[in-house]
């Protein structure tokens, strides 16, 4: 199995997701399969110069530095789930380790 | 104009496909307020068209069929929805859809699995399995979806409709939740080829509010030719594997002689790279799907899971409660093949294939051969529950549709026969921004193949 119960753990941490204990055990296993089936891609040879693909022919394209408003029909006080006074309301800050 | 009231009707009585997630009274009124101010004389007049809950709406609420945005009301609409009102359509309710549009069968949904129209034990395919089985199901002619690998099109060829996605870059994306940005696109299904195309051109083309979207005039629609003189189809091996269901493999045969017999050249053609798109898809399409979800916090919108912790527990606490399964794997899966040590192992590796992917085709279509000709799914719609404890095996429903995403190229999924009452689909792949010419293609074939006779 490539990915253990530890791995799992610290990738939920980069992931900011809270992993139920009792869960771990089938998360470890199914992302297991998935990393272990995707990983036939490094068995094949490419190319070391081959670039990055961008779908569509010129998709992505310098245009004029402009600012064009996107009004909203109505402000976040209405779909935040705690706003106060202009800003969101959070919970302390507490430890980031 | 059609009536808005038979319209609402007709949807309430749907409710058994659970289809829908706009509540029946909530869309009565809807409808009926907007076609009162819809444009007598937009191309789409009095048009019912439903949509995918992973495209904003200001009319209904915007869940992505996930319970982290569970009562969202999105404070503006995405471009597609502006240009269907501007062409008369309805707005006709949101579809329920996997969570985020990810997964094949639409039981990935937090508000319950969608239901196959044809057969209650049977999955619609997914992610859009709302939208799918409303147009099948006759409630809509037409409906938007979003395709990330396949989306719209395994769903059509499970419930027996039309399905088309786009070149990359030819429907604006702004207001479509994201999920995988380089593979994103908005999609359309209808009831015939003409109703689907007819929606994707009035959504198609320019928008400043999306940097990816082509700068180019709206799709215009070809004439139904009178034969595919001229036309050379490629059938890709790889796309016709031994181990094919039967019964899909005899329906292709069958749509491939009417092509011939309508005068279109055709010739095997080999994609080589082709068992490598699964595999690349699901590097890829999570490792987006990880960055674009960072997103739900339970800071700025949508509910809060718990407001007592510190604001990391928050963060935690709402997105291990608001996502499902599916999401959470893929987040995890994602965040693992970007992470220092392994991004060069899957994520390049991916990255490179891909564009070896994308090569393949542009071979193919160097060397003189206009469209690709393959089945949609290898299979007709599978029974619920039948691949939710074996992720592989759901994700390989995709095989012959990821590659459009990963090139870019649009493609559509017509109905080309059945097996045993359920739908077979078969798939035109054509070349980017050139939409015409596989519509033309799918025009012709669609008005000879028995659609609805066993293959």
């Amino acid at each position: 199995m490539s990915v253990s119960r530890d791995d799992v753990l610290r990738i939920a941490q980069l992931a900011e997701l809270d992993v139920a204990d009792e869960a771990l055990a089938e998360i470890a296993d199914q992302m297991s399969r998935i990393l272990d089936y995707v990983a036939q891609l490094s068995a094949i040879p490419t190319n070391g110069s081959v670039k990055t693909f961008v779908p569509g022919p010129d998709a992505i394209r310098f245009r004029p530095d402009e600012v064009a408003p996107a009004p909203l029909a109505f402000g976040p006080e209405d779909f935040a789930p705690a706003f106060k006074e202009g800003f969101f309301v959070v919970p302390k800050l507490g430890q980031f380790e | 104009m059609s009536d808005a009231k038979a319209v609402a009707d007709r949807l309430v009585k749907a409710k058994r496909l659970n289809a829908l997630l706009t509540p029946p009274k909530d869309l009565r009124k809807s409808l009926l307020a907007q076609a009162a101010a819809a444009r007598p004389t937009g191309v789409l007049y009095g048009m019912p068209v439903a949509v995918k809950d992973n495209i904003c709406t200001l009319e209904f609420t915007t869940t992505c069929g996930s319970k982290i945005l569970e009562g969202y009301q999105s404070p503006y609409e995405a471009t597609a929805i502006t240009k269907l009102k501007a062409a008369g359509a309805l707005i006709a309710g949101k579809t329920n859809c996997d969570e985020f549009a990810m997964g094949s069968s639409t039981e990935y949904s937090a508000y319950g699995r969608v239901v196959h129209p044809l057969d209650k034990t049977r999955v619609p395919g997914g992610s859009s399995g709302g939208s799918a089985a409303l147009v099948a199901a006759g409630v809509v002619p037409a409906a938007l979806g979003s395709e990330t690998g396949g989306s719209v099109r395994q769903p059509a060829a499970f419930c027996g409709v039309v399905g088309i996605k786009p070149t990359y870059g030819r429907v604006s994306r702004y207001g479509l939740v994201a999920f995988g940005s380089s593979l994103d696109q908005i999609g359309v299904f209808g009831r015939s080829v003409h109703d689907a195309a007819r929606v994707l051109s009035v959504i198609s083309g320019r928008d400043p509010r999306d940097a990816t979207c082509e700068d180019r005039d709206p799709l215009r629609l070809p004439t139904v030719p009178e034969s595919l003189q001229g036309f050379v189809i490629g059938l890709p091996r790889e796309y016709f594997p031994p181990e094919l269901d039967p019964a899909v493999r005899r329906a292709c045969d069958r749509a491939i002689r009417m092509m011939k017999e309508l005068g279109a050249a055709v010739r095997e053609v080999s994609l080589p790279h082709t068992p490598y798109a699964v595999p690349t898809y699901y590097v890829i399409a999570p490792a987006e799907a990880s960055s674009n979800l960072a997103r739900y916090d339970g800071v700025r919108y949508g509910p809060r899971f718990d407001g007592n912790t510190d604001l990391r527990g928050l963060y935690r606490a709402t997105r291990g409660q608001g996502f499902g399964p599916e999401v959470r794997r893929r987040i995890l899966v994602g965040t693992y093949v970007l992470s220092a040590g392994y991004y060069d192992a899957y994520y390049r590796r991916a990255q490179q294939m891909r564009a070896l992917i994308a090569q393949d085709f542009r071979n193919v279509f160097d060397r003189g051969v206009d469209l690709l000709f393959t089945p949609t799914v290898p299979s007709p719609a599978f029974k619920a529950g039948e691949k939710l404890s074996d992720p592989i095996a759901m994700y390989m429903s995709d095989i012959f549709t990821v590659t459009a995403n990963l090139a870019g190229l649009p493609a559509i999924s017509l109905p080309i026969g059945r097996v045993k009452g359920l739908p077979i689909g078969g798939q035109l792949i054509g070349q980017a921004f050139l939409e015409d010419e596989m519509l033309e293609a799918a025009y012709a074939l669609e008005r000879v193949v028995p659609a609805t006779d066993d293959a």
